[in-house]
């Protein structure tokens, strides 16, 4: 596959920060009117990201201890790409309590709360943005990424083919509770023209 | 009679679209801006009636722009338009005195309803 020239005027970043914003905005209070919490909204960033980048920040990511990095992918309308989801420091004290777990020191009890975490944030934000668009997003399950699993990725299986690529990134974090999570939406290179298309008829 | 309107959004796409959905029949002058700063300066200069006031703004956002308002004692009607819609974004710009809340995206009426809600636009 050849790889294409993607570009991303300052009208187009804006639009796709402005729709970003709107949907972590229905995310936000669908969150949280489920945690019964306030979460900070920061403006999202929209780049196009050199992979080398991407593949750098994974790697501090997973080099890191204390951050739980969550990847799950996603398809509708002939775009499809990756949410990467990066846990900082996470307290599963509180998480636990949020999503009505037992508290449990378990390693596997852990991975399952980051993971219907990643979901609850993953699909939220999807969906907001889908819904601008007339898009109907399919998830895939998100795994926990290790050192060992992190080829699984699309990112990582296409590493070779892909230079650069549309990004935008959240952070999400819970007011007076110690979550934090930052949120990589990467889509495919492949998908860019078919969404630029989507926004420009927005912007027309 | 004519009145000052601004619109205080950082999205100049969120401009556009709030400036698509006023209705015909408000008869403003339109300003501008596209932080919270800028915003400030454009009221006080200009003697603003009516600002439209985003809440996730760099530099200085909404909340920042009501505070600073209610410091100087300035008091032009403020409608929040906002991605936000958590139920403690209410409360909190209630506390600060604003007149109503639009949420984003704005439906086909919405805009319209609310000037008409608050009387900034008469019925009829």
């Amino acid at each position: 596959m050849a790889t294409q020239n993607i570009s991303l005027s300052l009208e187009q970043r804006d639009c796709y920060q402005e729709i970003a914003n709107v949907a972590m905005g229905q995310a936000a209070d669908r969150l949280a009117r489920l945690l019964d919490a306030y979460i900070l909204l920061p403006v999202p960033k929209v780049s196009l990201m050199e992979f080398s980048d991407l593949h750098m920040a994974i790697a501090d990511c997973l080099s890191d201890e204390n951050i739980f990095t969550v990847c799950q992918g996603f398809a509708g309308s002939g775009i499809s790409g990756e949410v990467l989801l990066f846990f900082n420091d996470v307290s599963f004290d509180e998480l636990a309590n949020l999503l009505g777990y037992q508290h449990n020191e378990d390693e596997a009890v852990k991975h399952e709360l980051v993971l219907d975490a990643a979901s609850v944030l993953t699909g939220s934000c999807l969906q907001g943005f889908g819904d601008q668009l007339a898009i109907r997003f399919i998830q895939s399950p998100p795994i926990i990424i290790t050192n060992d699993n992190q080829n699984d990725t699309v990112i990582k299986k296409n590493s070779t083919l892909w230079k650069k690529t549309l990004t935008i990134a959240f952070n999400y974090s819970l007011e007076q509770l110690s979550i934090d999570c930052d949120v990589l939406l990467i889509f495919s290179e492949s998908s860019v023209a078919q969404l630029h298309k989507k926004i420009d008829y927005l912007l027309d | 009679m004519t009145i000052k309107v601004l619109i205080c959004d950082d999205s100049s796409f969120a401009r556009k679209q709030l400036e698509r959905a006023l209705p015909e029949e408000l008869k403003a002058k339109l300003f501008f801006a596209s932080d919270g700063h800028e915003g400030i300066s454009l009221i006080k200069e200009h003697n603003i009636d009516v600002v439209f006031l985003d809440l996730t703004m760099p530099n200085l956002d909404g909340y920042g722009v009501l505070e600073l308002l209610k410091k100087d004692n300035i008091q032009p009607t403020i409608i929040i338009t906002s991605a936000d819609i958590q139920p403690g974004a209410h409360d909190r710009v209630n506390k600060l005195g604003v007149a109503g809340f639009i949420k984003k995206p704005f439906d086909d009426d919405s805009v319209k309803t609310m000037l008409l809600e608050i009387g900034i636009l008469k019925g009829g």
